[in-house]
């Protein structure tokens, strides 16, 4: 049989009985795609083994994390090997001498957090899925999260990796070393490449401090431009605070429907705001931040517990799963644009919206303008899902002529592939096929995702 | 069936944020062992593409603790713990049940048929149990092997008397009825003892209502609904015209049973006629603790009893019910009261789960323990009986029988002067 080696190989870690290849056929794009059999590895010899097998029987491998992307990196378009890495969990090594943590990449993010935080350090990417997502995920798709306004995305947190290559070969690329320029930044290829040059096995990832304390703020606007003009003053100012999230009107009425968190559903937007570091800082940065907020017309809220902290954050949190309550369907987009320009773009999706007379849902990350543009439509209405990509794509193209990119965050995949181009341009796309021919010439590796 | 069920299942996105609060998600971490997986699952038999004849179905659908943890973290409301009832029923459709279950659900059918199961389990306790010299445990080992029970389980004993057997109605004018719960009515019936009591000493009358037939829950959680359902119908119409304010239900997973899966159960059947009346019927049930909480001045009379108490929520009062405040703010009154860490966090019972998946169950059980330990308590108080089966066994286990188990109401007993 087909997969007889695979079967020796693993054991019961192998599945292909159909129970189990349709629960490991979908992700949060909600879209399902049968692989033709599940494997289970648990460690970097086996995922060798399984990829030199499918490499010399030219049958596509799709690695997978904990299935909670929102692009389709981790679907089987087109069947094959699901490689779930959900047994590859181990925390190797925290090396508190160089400050850097190795891991195996279906650690969950903030399982990793927890082991840190004694420590007094922690992993400072932090997508809003960091409880259910893995960090093999989060470099494949270079995810980001609310923290990246002060700290960059997981591409800045990534020293060292080591692969398994289309061939079965295993390599380490980067080191623990903070400098090192031998060679290639292969490292920085891989990451983000979402599955398509090689399979993650292992990660060393850079640490950081826990800032001395930190406060979270909730700011009440009446009036989305001054929302928008509040986070230029704010970085205008100098200020670079650790999170900067904005949340629109209807969002903040979903979050409201399905949290009962006491939120202002009279308000046009929301700004929650973190600062951190010492008391003396924090201490400077609020009233300046407050003093900002007020001059541009916002109530401000001051958490002055962790429960009034962690309230908040839910509600930011919460957004994303809870927009079904509004419609079935939703075109997921993670636009973003320099952070000069968020007051506009946003102004550019609200006339879209009315354009084409369907809702559109932003929040996000308003610091490094990164928005969440969420398109909602009802799916049984086929007109109506036809005016949501058409508003889609002219987001896309509004957002590109503000010097933006069509993704911040979530990654290209399948969703976004079509657009891809528009924004880097046929040589490039031409450039991404030479590369990925260099690593993977039976284009096995999660093939047929990024135009590949 | 009802359009109404289906959105249990509809709303999942599939975002994946069950599996960061999955109690057994967090043992065997893959994706057939955690509510997205069932849902997938179960959507999908719906729409007819996949059907439960693999005999993985059981191992996947039945190892889960309806703990309802993933319900109350959902963003979206989706309803696991009915999606996989309504997957265990098809299960049974396709591979029947184990023999023990079906033993079981004749019992449970038959109110006199478990009477005589458990006279004859008492009478033949002296040869089947070794006498526990540690009392606080109330509970004993086997002395020989028994069918689908573990020799060294430690079980409570069962009382010579049942709670229906000790207490007739009391008093002019009831406006509560008590539902003991077959838990408490055949081994736990110091609980019972406890909330009689109370009750007695607090003046208030009550109906004892024996005709009541068992709840139907361990029945139905094992996807038995045609069982379940001759059970929910004979008790909604032996309660549905009784003049009365309340049902005190004295099991969390009988109470829970009573108001939500009643009419899940039905709108599953599309039967209307019981649909309304299990709703209306629900509004009556009501958990003792929160019972006394709300209706009496019970809080004014608790006197110090110089215990230092932890509380570990039952996840049918806590998450299911929302009782939660209620037996905290009366055990401050009668204990110093230590909150411990996780004291949500399911025990890892689960009714039969406890017997099909045995290790597991204790492993789950087993992470409750240093949060126990850590709060400093003597004592840890919790609001149902299975729980306290579960972690006094678990405290065993782990070598701290000086740590004891008491229910809410045994405590308010305690605090009210015994």
């Amino acid at each position: 049989m087909k997969f007889d080696y695979l079967k020796d190989l693993l054991g019961n870690r192998f599945l292909e009985e159909k129970i189990d290849r349709l629960q490991y056929a979908y992700d949060a794009t909600q879209k399902m795609y049968m692989p033709d059999c599940v494997v289970l590895p648990k460690n970097t010899e086996e995922v060798s083994k399984i990829v030199k097998f499918a490499n010399e029987n030219k049958i596509p491998v799709v690695a997978r994390g904990c299935a909670s992307g929102f692009s389709g990196g981790a679907l089987n378009i087109d069947g094959g090997i699901a490689l779930s890495m959900e047994l590859m969990n181990n925390i190797i090594e925290i090396d508190l001498d160089n400050l850097i943590a190795t891991v195996e990449p279906g650690v969950v993010n903030y399982d990793l957090q927890v082991k840190l935080k004694p420590f007094g350090l922690f992993f400072p990417p932090d997508p809003s899925s960091w409880k259910f997502s893995s960090i093999g995920g989060n470099i494949a798709e270079n995810a980001g999260g609310p923290k990246a306004v002060k700290y960059g995305v997981v591409k800045d947190w990534v020293l060292g990796l080591e692969v398994v290559l289309a061939d079965g070969s295993i390599i380490n690329v980067g080191s623990k070393n903070v400098k090192d320029v031998a060679g290639y930044n292969l490292t920085q290829l891989f990451v983000g490449s979402e599955g398509t040059l090689g399979i993650i096995t292992k990660a060393l990832l850079k640490l950081h401090p826990i800032a001395q304390g930190s406060q979270t703020l909730q700011a009440t606007f009446y009036d989305m431009s001054l929302a928008a003009k509040t986070v230029s003053d704010i970085i205008k100012n100098k200020i670079i605070p650790s999170s900067l999230e904005f949340v629109d009107h209807q969002a903040i009425l979903t979050v409201e429907d399905a949290l009962k968190a006491n939120l202002p559903t009279d308000a046009d937007a929301i700004l929650i705001i973190e600062v951190e570091g010492s008391k003396f800082q924090i201490k400077e940065d609020v009233e300046k931040i407050v003093q900002i907020c007020t001059e541009n017309g916002a109530k401000v809220k001051i958490a002055h517990s962790i429960e009034e902290e962690e309230s908040i954050w839910l509600a930011r949190r919460s957004i994303s799963p809870t927009l079904k309550r509004i419609a079935d369907g939703k075109l997921n987009e993670d636009i973003v644009v320099p952070r000069s320009k968020i007051a506009e773009m946003i102004k550019k999706t609200q006339e879209i919206a009315k354009k084409y007379n369907v809702l559109i849902v932003n929040f996000g990350h308003a610091g490094d303008g990164n928005i969440h543009t969420n398109i909602m439509y009802n799916t049984k209405d086929k007109d109506e899902e036809k005016r949501a990509y058409q508003a889609m794509d002219e987001v896309f193209d509004e957002c590109l002529k503000l010097g933006g990119s069509i993704s911040g965050e979530h990654g290209i995949g399948i969703t976004k592939q079509d657009y891809l181009e528009r924004q880097v341009g046929s040589r490039t796309i031409q450039l991404y096929k030479q590369i990925k021919y260099a690593f993977d010439p039976n284009n096995i590796l999660n093939p047929h995702k990024m135009k590949l | 069936m009802d359009e109404r069920l289906k959105k249990e299942w509809e709303s999942c996105v599939k975002c994946g944020l069950c599996r960061s609060v999955c109690p057994v998600f967090k043992e065997l971490r893959q994706e057939p062992f955690v509510a997205r997986g069932h849902i997938s699952l179960l959507s999908e038999f719906i729409k007819g593409n996949f059907d439960f004849d693999s005999e993985k179905s059981k191992d996947y659908l039945y190892k889960c603790l309806l703990c309802t943890t993933c319900v109350e973290a959902c963003p979206n409301d989706s309803g696991t713990d009915t999606i996989v009832e309504i997957a265990r029923r098809r299960i049974v459709e396709l591979h029947g049940l184990p023999l023990y279950k079906k033993v079981m659900a004749k019992i449970l059918l038959n109110r006199n048929l478990m009477d005589l199961s458990a006279l004859s389990a008492n009478l033949l306790s002296v040869f089947l149990f070794n006498k526990n010299t540690n009392t606080s445990r109330q509970s004993n080992s086997l002395k020989i092997k028994l069918p689908f029970v573990d020799k060294d389980r430690l079980l409570p004993p069962l009382a010579p008397k049942t709670f229906y057997h000790k207490y007739e109605s009391y008093g002019k004018n009831a406006k509560i009825s008590i539902f003991p719960g077959c838990l408490i009515n055949y081994t736990y019936v110091k609980i019972g003892d406890a909330f009689i009591n109370i009750l007695h000493k607090l003046n208030i009358s009550y109906l004892i209502e024996k005709r009541a037939s068992c709840c139907g829950a361990p029945i139905y959680f094992s996807g038995n609904f045609d069982d379940a359902k001759i059970l929910a119908k004979r008790n909604i119409d032996l309660f549905y015209n009784q003049d009365i304010d309340y049902l005190v239900v004295l099991e969390p997973t009988c109470a829970s049973m009573m108001k939500f899966d009643y009419p899940k159960l039905f709108m599953y059947f599309d039967d209307e006629e019981y649909i309304k009346k299990a709703t209306e019927f629900a509004e009556k049930i009501i958990d003792p603790v929160k019972y006394l909480y709300d209706n009496t001045d019970i809080k004014d009379r608790l006197k110090d009893t110089g215990l230092t108490v932890t509380y570990h929520d039952p996840c049918h009062l806590k998450r299911t019910q929302k009782v939660k405040n209620e037996p905290r703010d009366l055990i401050k009154h009668a204990a110093k009261f230590k909150e411990m860490k996780e004291a949500d966090r399911c025990c890892g019972n689960g009714g039969t789960f406890s017997i099909d998946y045995r290790d597991l169950s204790l492993k789950i059980a087993s992470r409750k323990i240093d949060n126990i330990l850590n709060s400093k308590a003597q004592v840890l108080v919790t609001g149902c009986s299975a729980c306290i089966m579960q972690l006094s066994e678990a405290l065993h286990i782990a070598g701290h029988d000086e740590i004891k188990t008491l229910h809410t109401l045994e405590l308010i007993d305690k605090s009210l002067g015994g």
